[in-house]
């Protein structure tokens, strides 16, 4: 994760998010020897509340923004699946029932795609024309899956988070066929929690990293060594709350309901959506395009 | 079949009663017209599960019923969890530490749904909120791992289709974020339960089409498909109307 390239992504969109960390960099340099980068790479809450203060949030403004968003992300992954099956480093660990559920997960990526492209027609943005740089994240098959886990669980959130920005009227016709577009996106999104599932059941395995522990959802904001920022607030924090997320409808769910459940049980019970521009943030930490 | 009705129904099916009117099966037959010689006929048409006890519960109109709706679903799900880990055979059916402990988590996501749908619904529409259903699992073996892998497997599966497909009928934008919220979770319980069966089966061609999208059901498919595991005869020709 480039924090440096996420703060300089941020930049763009919000000229003032530099002052506005400039509080923390001050008392980040009371920390003595360590150097700034070694401090905010160890200081994942400091960056947490600093994402808080961005101004730009859930910005796409018409349905083809949304679409075209959608469609960044998809090809994205497709690339990345596409990329990992052709990866030397992965050859010897990516065989077998692992395989050939990146297949199918790499199958659905690219059918999101076509299905996207065509319902954008002409309006379609152009793939980035020197494709996704995923840098490091082949080198083994623990860093793949990690990788894998934070674009599978941020999409998730992608959708989640422009469910609203989709007019639940609108039909339009895509291959030939009628579609209720917001209907086709809820089709998506539930197909990349499925996928986000089988990722991180797939982490347990000796050589797919050890996690021993995780599950299949995201209880409290555990990152698991994914990018914290992939479980953590957007902004405006209020609609776009960390998964640790306890609290419903202004129902506080742990101690609210009758019955006490734990923090554990209901973060979990609850995936949590994100603003595009913290979306797009966390996609460019990970990848170059 | 008078046995189903005497399940112990949920505390909370006070709640509801006002809206849960028995079939008064003579007064029926008196608007149908039918003479007791033809009503023979015309009621071996109607579903098995019709009796002189079955209450009909209607889920109501608009974002209301879709909430029902999705209360109605939770109580099942909840409901089939808590027997899951309460029966004796649990952990003789799942050896696994892991399973068990997987299995128990989504017992308590399923009845925090249930909860919060509770809590939600009274608070926005308190004369509205259906009651507490009655769970008929009769076909299930709870003693089965496969039996009971196989049954979670369609509450999920469903689950998420009815997620999906409701989507479109929520009206108020913040009860569709909260469906969001929910479904995605569903999703992870599908793939989960699906892979217990069979590795790799998580987003199978069962229920991912070539087009690379989940199942999305109407309310009347879904209900359709629930009824068998409902006691109550469960209305929902007014959700999202």
């Amino acid at each position: 994760m480039n924090l440096f390239q996420i703060i300089s992504e941020i930049e763009k969109v919000d000229p003032e998010f530099t002052d506005r960390l400039t509080h923390r960099r001050s008392a980040l340099s009371l920390l003595g020897d360590l150097g700034k980068k070694m401090a905010l790479a160890a200081a994942p809450v400091a960056i947490g509340s600093a994402f808080n203060k961005v101004v730009a949030q859930n910005n796409l403004s018409t349905v083809n923004d949304v679409l075209n968003y959608a469609l960044l992300l998809e090809r994205l992954e497709y690339s990345f699946y596409n990329q990992a099956l052709s990866a030397a480093t992965l050859s010897a660990n990516l065989t077998g029932a692992a395989r050939t559920a990146v297949e199918t997960i790499r199958a659905h990526e690219l059918a999101h795609v076509n299905l996207l492209t065509a319902a954008l027609g002409s309006a379609a943005a152009p793939a980035p024309a020197n494709g996704f740089n995923f840098g490091t994240a082949f080198a083994t098959y623990a860093s793949f899956l990690t990788f894998a886990q934070a674009f599978e669980d941020t999409g998730v959130r992608a959708y989640k988070g422009q469910a609203t920005k989709i007019p639940r009227t609108l039909n339009p016709t895509v291959g030939g066929n009628t579609v209720n577009l917001l209907t086709v996106a809820l089709q998506i999104h539930s197909v990349e929690a499925r996928h986000a599932a089988h990722i991180r059941y797939m982490r347990r395995g000796a050589t797919a990293g050890g996690q021993t522990t995780i599950m299949p959802w995201i209880i409290n904001s555990d990152a698991n060594g994914a990018p914290a920022a992939v479980y953590g607030a957007g902004n405006p924090a209020a609609d776009f709350p960390a998964e640790g997320n306890l609290v419903q409808a202004g129902v506080t769910l742990t101690t609210g309901l009758g019955t006490t459940y734990t923090a554990d049980e209901v973060s979990a019970a609850f995936d949590e959506p994100l603003d595009n521009t913290t979306v797009t943030a966390i996609a460019r930490s990970a990848a170059t395009f | 079949m008078t046995s189903r009705n005497q399940t112990p129904a949920p505390a909370e099916a006070g709640l509801g009663s006002q809206l849960q009117k028995p079939v008064d099966r003579r007064l029926f037959l008196r608007y149908t017209g039918l003479t007791a010689a033809a009503a023979g006929l015309f009621l071996a048409g109607c579903d098995d599960d019709e009796n002189n006890n079955t209450t009909t519960v209607s889920l109501g109109s608009g974002d209301v019923g879709v909430l029902n709706y999705a209360y109605a679903l939770e109580q099942l799900e909840a409901a089939f969890y808590a027997q899951v880990i309460a029966n004796p055979s649990f952990a003789t059916a799942f050896t696994s530490a892991d399973e068990r402990a997987a299995l128990t988590a989504i017992a308590k996501h399923e009845a925090i749904h249930r909860d919060f749908f509770k809590a939600a619904i009274t608070a926005a529409a308190p004369t509205q909120i259906i009651g507490g259903l009655t769970p008929n699992f009769s076909t299930v073996n709870f003693a089965s791992r496969d039996s009971v892998l196989q049954t979670a497997k369609t509450f999920e599966d469903l689950g998420v289709a009815a997620y999906n497909g409701a989507g479109q009928l929520i009206q108020n934008p913040t009860y569709l974020t909260i469906a969001g919220k929910i479904v995605s979770v569903e999703a992870r319980h599908a793939a989960y339960i699906r892979d217990l069966l069979s590795n790799g089966s998580f987003a199978d061609s069962t229920t991912v089409d070539a087009n690379g999208l989940d199942k999305a059901m109407t309310v009347a498919q879904v209900l359709s498909a629930a009824q068998p595991f409902i006691t109550e005869r469960v209305n929902g020709d007014n959700v999202g109307k």
